[in-house]
């Protein structure tokens, strides 16, 4: 795009053969105008005023890249943004649409050969380019996220050991009552499986409310509809299944230290 | 037998102050000036007893370690941005930046016409040391039979603001043929010092020729402040950029930087300089931090989120295992009750248990966030146009003692729950408990 500054003043007068123009829901809320005013436009304060007629007002399209920016956008027609910057039958770039079966690349190769002065790339190279800021977050993210599954693991392996070992006296009572080992063990396991699960079912209900907060939040503090938080069924399912696995492992490792303690010891007295 | 178990009679199971505790037998027992050889929970007594459960409280460490390394990354993250971005500004003493109106700094292609009558008018203010013009553009540089995309500053060497000289000669004021090279532009252009450097620009596809040709001989070898990781840039004296980028007949230049004197001026002279120039943009380094923050708000939130939930964590692990470790030791608390200890002493056992606990786990977190610090600052400084020199993670002494003071109250409370458990334990009902 075309980096200029432009400066808009409301005027309320009207001109039916002014050039229209689109303004982007935040810049028509910032100059408090609507459909059929008329602007004054200029590319710097005191240069030379343009007057144009807003003949819309349009939603963007949810960028990340630009969200935090908080630029105020507004949409010409060419001929007349090319007018307005004096800088007649020049563009900033071209989209070209190819052909069925064309190469993309073979075909920006070729355009690079008949001039310089601009660079042809295929979109899927621009879109990987201008996505690199997603992917250094999404690095970031995901390393967060490491410290925190570490970091819940080790709670979660902690809690559900303390859990079973507060059990010693009733498992030393089942062993004088003549409860076999493996029949304690399976309670001792099932009653962890049960811990996680509900804890597991706590979580994701938690972490949806999280996520729905993030998203209101978020989108009303950047207006924008951008989806911030998204709780997929491949992130519950991954967050579950772990959850299951250290309660199960750690239920598993606590309950087989227990019945293999001798039961006076587990009562206190041996 | 109860009433003797509940201690001295005032109901609260406390020793009167000044007078020694009495045991079941009649015999008292000496109150020891140091508590580390009368209190059930004497430091080396409570550091004993974390080595008691080694599998538990071992998790119970590496958890605390996690989550405080966790809060020291989120406390890095929160403040380093900014300081490490006020750093980078102040890094060659111009406190304030004149920019195209609703700009910053390089931030878009606008430009300001007249930056040398703006630059005259600004140097009148008593309070101003110096005064830099900077321009900016995108150049092509020619290598045998190609054009490199090379990024162009145009500055004033007796004032400039962008760089630091690695090797080489600086540019002289008034050398209009000279050049500075990046290392990236240096290696792009496979030119080094003293060597010819053709610029191009303003290329026009239809016609096949460019709008301006310089010839330059490369001085030296510099380091732009502000580019980003492998930015291949060069810079020239200003009157030669402008020529290049087409900005000469209108005298035109992309920012104006100014050092002030005094940094209790800044200010004032930033608020006279945007009543004198309503047509600009003026901010002082202040300014622009508001603005950076303002960008970089996401990560200060997602730091604070995040700083929260690790200390929360750690308190809920702290608490349960102080609980549980309590619920244990139910029976040697009512027993040292029963002959004389104080509900105060066992509140406060517990506590430093936790306090300790929390400690210990926080000077191995601090290890282990310093690591994952580093890891993380090599992935956020990897963002696309950051300057390099702007980092994420930076210490900063009052943060981390703050958070330490917060890591070890948290710690602290964390005990308050099971030290009050501890101390309300009816004696005589859990001695007998215990008996059977």
């Amino acid at each position: 795009m075309i980096a200029v500054t432009l400066l808009a003043a409301l005027a309320l007068v009207t001109g039916d053969s002014l050039p229209g123009i689109a303004l982007e829901r935040r810049t028509a809320a910032t100059l408090d105008a609507r459909v059929g005013d008329t602007l004054d436009l200029a590319l710097e304060p005191g240069a030379v005023v343009r007057r144009a007629i807003v003949s819309a007002i349009y939603e963007p399209t949810t960028d990340p890249s630009t969200v935090t920016r908080r630029d105020l956008a507004v949409r010409f027609h060419l001929p007349d943004l090319s007018a307005l910057l004096g800088a007649p039958d020049r563009v900033d770039r071209f989209g070209v649409a190819l052909q069925p079966g064309a190469d993309p690349l073979a075909t920006a190769a070729a355009l690079n050969q008949v001039a310089f002065g601009y660079r042809a790339a295929p979109s899927a190279q621009i879109a990987s380019e201008s996505s690199q800021t997603f992917r250094v977050v999404s690095r970031f993210h995901a390393a967060i996220a490491v410290i925190s599954v570490i970091a819940s693991a080790i709670f979660l392996l902690c809690i559900m050991l303390l859990k079973v070992e507060e059990r010693r006296r009733d498992a030393a009572v089942m062993r004088f009552t003549g409860v076999r080992r493996r029949t304690i063990f399976g309670a001792l396991l099932l009653e962890a499986v049960l811990v996680a699960s509900l804890g597991s079912i706590i979580g994701v209900v938690l972490a949806v409310a999280a996520g729905a907060v993030t998203n209101s939040y978020y989108q009303q503090f950047f207006a924008t509809r951008l989806i911030f938080s998204q709780i997929t069924f491949g992130i519950i399912r991954f967050s579950v299944l772990l959850s299951l696995g250290l309660g199960l492992g750690a239920g598993a490792l606590a309950a087989w230290r227990l019945v293999r303690t001798n039961p006076m010891i587990l009562w206190g007295r041996g | 037998m109860n009433d003797e178990l509940r201690g001295t009679g005032n109901g609260e199971g406390e020793t009167p102050r000044g007078s020694a505790p009495v045991a079941n037998s009649g015999s008292p027992v000496p109150r020891s000036p140091f508590p580390v050889s009368s209190s059930p929970f004497p430091i080396p007594r409570f550091l004993r007893n974390l080595t008691r459960h080694p599998v538990r409280n071992g998790l119970a460490l590496a958890g605390i370690a996690v989550t405080t390394a966790m809060l020291l990354n989120m406390v890095l993250l929160a403040g380093g941005m900014e300081r490490s971005f006020a750093q980078l500004l102040l890094g060659r003493g111009y406190q304030i930046r004149l920019s195209p109106k609703g700009t910053l700094p390089f931030d878009t292609e606008a430009t300001i016409p007249g930056i040398g009558r703006i630059r005259a008018a600004i140097a009148q203010d008593p309070a101003v040391g110096s005064v830099a013009p900077l321009a900016g553009s995108s150049l092509y540089g020619r290598r045998a039979d190609s054009l490199v995309t090379l990024f162009g500053y145009g500055i004033d060497p007796a004032h400039q603001a962008l760089y630091r000289l690695e090797r080489g000669a600086d540019l002289l004021p008034g050398d209009t043929t000279g050049l500075l090279l990046s290392e990236p532009a240096a290696q792009l252009l496979g030119a080094t010092i003293g060597d010819t450097v053709t610029l191009v620009s303003r290329l026009d596809p239809q016609v096949v020729v460019a709008g301006s040709t310089r010839r330059l001989v490369a001085r030296g070898v510099v380091r732009w402040l502000y580019d980003y990781k492998g930015q291949p840039s060069i810079g020239t004296a200003l009157p030669v950029l402008q020529d290049l980028a087409g900005f000469r007949a209108e005298d035109r230049g992309s920012a104006i930087v100014v050092r002030v004197n005094q940094d209790e001026e800044v200010e004032p002279t930033t608020a006279r300089l945007r009543a004198a120039f309503p047509r600009l943009e003026v901010n002082s380094v202040a300014d622009l931090l508001v603005h950076f923050r303002e960008r970089l708000v996401y990560f200060r939130q997602l730091s604070f989120i995040l700083g929260s939930i690790s200390l929360v964590v750690t308190v809920l692990l702290v608490a349960t295992l102080m609980t549980i470790t309590v619920n244990e030791r139910r029976g040697e608390i009512a027993t040292l009750r029963a002959i004389g200890m104080s509900r105060g002493r066992v509140i406060r056992g517990v506590m430093l248990e936790g306090a300790a606990m929390t400690l210990i786990g926080g000077a191995l977190g601090a290890l282990l966030g310093t690591a994952t610090a580093h890891y993380l600052d090599q992935i956020l400084t990897s963002f696309p146009g950051l300057p390099a020199a702007i980092s994420f993670f930076v210490p900063h002494t009052a943060s981390l003692v703050v958070a330490g003071l917060v890591l070890t109250m948290a710690g602290v409370l964390a005990g308050v729950y099971p030290a009050w458990l501890a101390a309300r334990a009816p004696i005589a009902t859990t001695l007998r408990t215990e008996a059977t």
